[in-house]
């Protein structure tokens, strides 16, 4: 029953109420009264004396002795939190009145923090009804993660008769459409947790309003990007969770707005936020990464590797410099020359579909049947020998990312071949089958060929090795991908081996990665900001970096242009190290 | 509660429910519910339906609960693995003919029950629905009454109090009290005299109830006014605390809408900001409010040796 419903003035026959304190009443419940005359009346059916023990057994066990107590942690064998995750879950609990905003950077366990709120909060009869709103493609992670490591029954919001359950992990997009938004807004949740709560900012927007209206008495809002950039959208966060803590919207305009991005007052401004919002940072003490131990390995091509890179690379220059090709024709044209970097499968697949799509007269045809052609030179794979060598130095498991699904079958082969038990995992396969893979890799297979690292987040901490066969343009991606290793638990300092071939744009690409963001030494969750807001400003690195490859005349030119992108990274990096 | 009191809870539990245990150790216990245990706990309503109208003999689930994972683990590890069994003539003949022995045995599910664990949950939420309310008679403490003597029984309403003190925190506190409908008289701590004496269901020999001097409302009043008095004793610091904040967030709310109404330019828009508001204010009571509810764990009547 939810306890909102029993009101305070009210006494009927169920329930007897006197006043004990100023602050507050007794409330006698009476309804098992009734129960007992009428077993006197009819004499029974009584139960049984031991039963009746262990009823009071049971409910001596649970009991909550104290108010502020951590209870969680003596049902939740299956994990251990870090200090910090506690101390944060204490203050939501204790000093907030569990309503707050959890705004951890990256990678510092959010959602172990929401889960251990939650189940405090269930194990003390304070939530029944729970509802969690999500990004659609983390729905199933987050039930797995309440089911698995803290032994909530969640429920993924599928069909209309799942709101009926008591906790439920929807799609925010979801539940603000009909025939969904009804019963939600009917529905009065003891908590609510918005996870990626950002996307919240902007109170003109259907999501905002829609969070407005949901009744709530718990609430919690995950977020890891910083805020504190924008006022105005911080203003609109706050109001969601406590409207006025901030004062009315004049009011913090006029006593804490400078100019868009720049508060005033901010001490005082930063006291009431840490009145309502946590944020931990891994440069706090308490938390601790190991070491990030980055090889970077050239590699000479093969003489007819290098010819064919040669050819294709021919072929795409005379291919751009067409007229009235778009954006997306050179982004594929471009990803050829990276194919051949990785592995003849890789280019050969994709020319293979060229041809197939062009027209049957076109000159095009019989260049692509050229390329073949030089192909077929090709007998050995400079890259997996070198990848094997590296895995047969390496001491326990590697995982080994490729951008290629023709490149991953090819390596599974070649392992194969050389007697090192490999599995294959990437963004198609089915959960059940997810899991499975990682079950064997955890098990009897030494090497996990990944060609996708984010979205349904993979965690490796047993795994302290990682080839970069080839790498992503976007470093978020190559973030992602070390987040898969490199993360809270990790014990081992973790090798990172990067995979690149010598005059090739995949030099260029390393050289900007490494030497301009450097991006493996960086500490880990603050490149999504960085990255976020130059993107937002300059459209996809990808894009640039195609664009730039393909106006390029010679090595040298390239090498400036990267150079250029490169800085424009670093600006931001700088910017965001002076705020 | 540590693995050895779950344990013997487990075990209880089984007993009272006529379970049939199959093989146990102090970290294991694996069991063949009984019908009721196993309707109480299976969550197999259609099997039983089912069951219940073709009048068939039912075949219950059969469980291995493990109580201390690490301890079972290593006793399992010591023992020798089972040779396996040299097949009968007719299992060699099922194999000539099929390639295949059918095994006798259903694999039975491994839970561990630990504290917090569903299963354990569900345990202790069986245990208090069937255990709410009894009927018992104290056993004689002595033999050496004479025949035709007959000792004098009270009867005593028994009832095991749960005290809850919350706003937006929460604490406990269980009360058990016995009053004799005899004399009235209200006694702490109830509970703990019942367990230290026996108590069966059945009216012993050379026994005779008083009357009573009291009706079972009127036992109920006192029991309750009794309560009363020792919580309006009670620090309530807490509360106090709770009614301020609750105040606080309530002139909070009012400093952020009254501007917002204020500037709301049509009747339309008033209303809106005036529901929200509204909605707002609801919720923050509900959040922190103070309260303190008095629920029964389970209640009885107790027919005890002597009068007072």
């Amino acid at each position: 029953m939810n306890n909102r419903l029993f009101t305070t003035n009210s006494s009927n026959d169920d329930t007897h109420q006197k006043p004990i304190h100023p602050a507050v009443n007794v409330n006698f419940q009476r309804e098992w009264f009734k129960e007992l005359q009428q077993r006197i009346e009819h004499n029974g059916p009584w139960d049984q004396w031991s039963m009746f023990q262990l009823a009071m057994e049971a409910r001596e066990a649970t009991v909550i002795h104290s108010f502020d107590e951590l209870l969680c942690l003596r049902s939740l064998p299956s994990i251990e939190p870090m200090p910090h995750q506690l101390e944060t879950a204490k203050r939501v609990l204790n000093e907030m009145g569990g309503r707050a905003i959890l705004a951890d950077e990256v990678g510092l366990g959010k959602t172990i923090e929401a889960g251990l709120i939650l189940k405090e909060y269930l194990l003390r009869g304070l939530v029944k009804k729970a509802l969690i709103l999500v990004p659609a493609s983390l729905v199933l992670q987050w039930v797995r993660e309440l089911n698995t490591k803290f032994g909530i029954a969640a429920v993924a919001q599928k069909k209309s008769h799942s709101w009926g359950y008591e906790i439920v992990v929807a799609s925010i997009d979801t539940a603000k459409r009909d025939p969904h938004r009804e019963v939600v807004l009917a529905t009065d949740y003891d908590l609510i947790i918005i996870d990626e709560a950002h996307k919240l900012k902007n109170k003109k927007t259907t999501n905002y309003q829609f969070a407005t209206q949901l009744s709530k008495k718990y609430c919690l809002l995950l977020t890891a990007t910083p805020i504190q950039n924008n006022l105005e959208e911080l203003f609109n966060l706050i109001s969601l969770l406590k409207p006025g803590q901030l004062g009315a919207q004049g009011e913090f305009n006029s006593n804490y707005v400078a100019d868009k991005r720049l508060p005033k007052n901010e001490e005082q401004l930063q006291h009431i936020l840490s009145s309502i919002m946590i944020r931990n940072r891994r440069g706090d003490g308490g938390i601790h990464f190991t070491k990030r131990i980055v090889r970077n390995i050239t590699l000479e091509l093969s003489k007819e590797e290098q010819a064919l890179y040669d050819a294709v690379t021919d072929f795409v220059q005379q291919q751009a410099n067409q007229d009235g090709i778009d954006i997306s024709s050179i982004l594929s044209l471009v990803t050829l020359q990276r194919e051949v970097c990785s592995s003849r499968d890789a280019v050969f697949l994709t020319l293979v579909n060229m041809f197939k799509k062009t027209a049957e007269d076109s000159p095009v045809r019989a260049r692509v049947w050229e390329l073949v052609e030089v192909i077929r030179a090709i007998t050995s794979n400079t890259k997996a020998e070198k990848a094997l060598e590296i895995i047969n130095e390496c001491e326990g498991k590697v995982i080994l990312f490729t951008e290629y699904r023709a490149t991953q079958e090819y390596l599974l082969q070649f392992f194969e071949k050389h007697n090192i038990p490999a599995v294959p995992y990437r963004g198609g396969m089915n959960r059940g089958k997810k899991d499975w893979m990682m079950d064997i890799f955890r098990g009897r297979a030494r090497v996990l060929i990944a060609t996708e690292a984010g979205g349904e987040g993979i965690n490796l901490q047993f795994c302290n090795n990682m080839i970069n066969f080839d790498l992503p343009w976007n470093p978020m991606r190559v973030e992602q991908r070390i987040g898969r290793v490199h993360r809270l638990g990790q014990t081992e300092d973790v090798n990172i081996f990067n995979l690149c071939t010598k005059n090739t744009i995949e030099e260029h690409i390393l050289h900007l990665l490494h030497e301009k963001i450097n991006l493996f030494e960086l500490v880990i969750g603050e490149l999504d900001h960085i990255i976020e807001r130059l993107e937002s400003k300059e459209g996809s690195i990808e894009q640039r970096l195609a664009k730039a490859i393909l106006r390029s005349r010679s090595s040298q030119q390239l090498h400036e242009e990267i150079d250029h992108i490169g800085a424009s990274i670093t600006t931001y990096q700088e910017d965001k190290i002076n705020n | 509660m540590n693995t050895k009191q779950i344990h013997r809870f487990v075990l209880k539990y089984l007993e009272a429910t006529q379970c049939e245990i199959l093989d146990k150790s102090p970290y294991h216990i694996k069991v063949k519910l009984s019908q009721a245990a196993d309707r109480e706990l299976t969550n197999r309503p259609y099997y039983w339906s089912f069951i219940d109208r073709l009048n068939e003999t039912p075949e219950t689930m059969s469980f291995l609960f493990v109580t201390d994972e690490e301890k079972y683990e290593a006793t399992v590890a010591q023992q020798p693995v089972e040779e396996p069994k040299l097949l009968t003539p007719e299992e060699k003949a099922m194999e000539r003919a099929y390639g295949i022995v059918p095994k006798p045995l259903p694999r039975i599910p491994r839970e561990h029950l630990h504290f917090g664990s569903s299963r354990l949950k569900q345990l202790f939420e069986s245990a208090e629905n069937n255990g709410s309310y009894v009927c018992l008679y104290q056993e004689p403490q002595t033999r050496t009454l004479h025949p035709y003597d007959s000792r004098p029984y009270t009867v005593w309403l028994g009832i095991n109090y749960m005290v809850e003190f919350s706003c937006d925190l929460k604490r406990e506190e269980i009360h058990s009290l016995g009053i004799s409908l005899v004399t009235g008289h209200c006694q702490e701590q109830f509970y703990d005299r019942l367990t230290s004496m026996r108590l069966s269901p059945r009216l012993p020999a050379n026994v005779h109830i008083a009357k009573n001097g009291i009706s079972y409302t009127k036992a109920l009043s006192i029991a309750e006014s009794h309560l009363e008095k020792r919580l309006k004793s009670y620090n309530y610091e807490w509360a106090e605390k709770a009614q301020a904040r609750l105040q606080e967030e309530l002139e909070r709310l009012e400093g952020f809408y009254k501007p917002l109404l204020a500037q709301a330019t049509d009747e339309e828009q008033k209303l809106e900001i005036e529901q929200l508001k509204e909605k707002r204010e609801e919720e923050i009571r509900w959040q922190y409010e103070p309260r303190v509810t008095v629920s029964v764990i389970n209640s009885g009547i107790f027919h005890l040796d002597g009068i007072d």
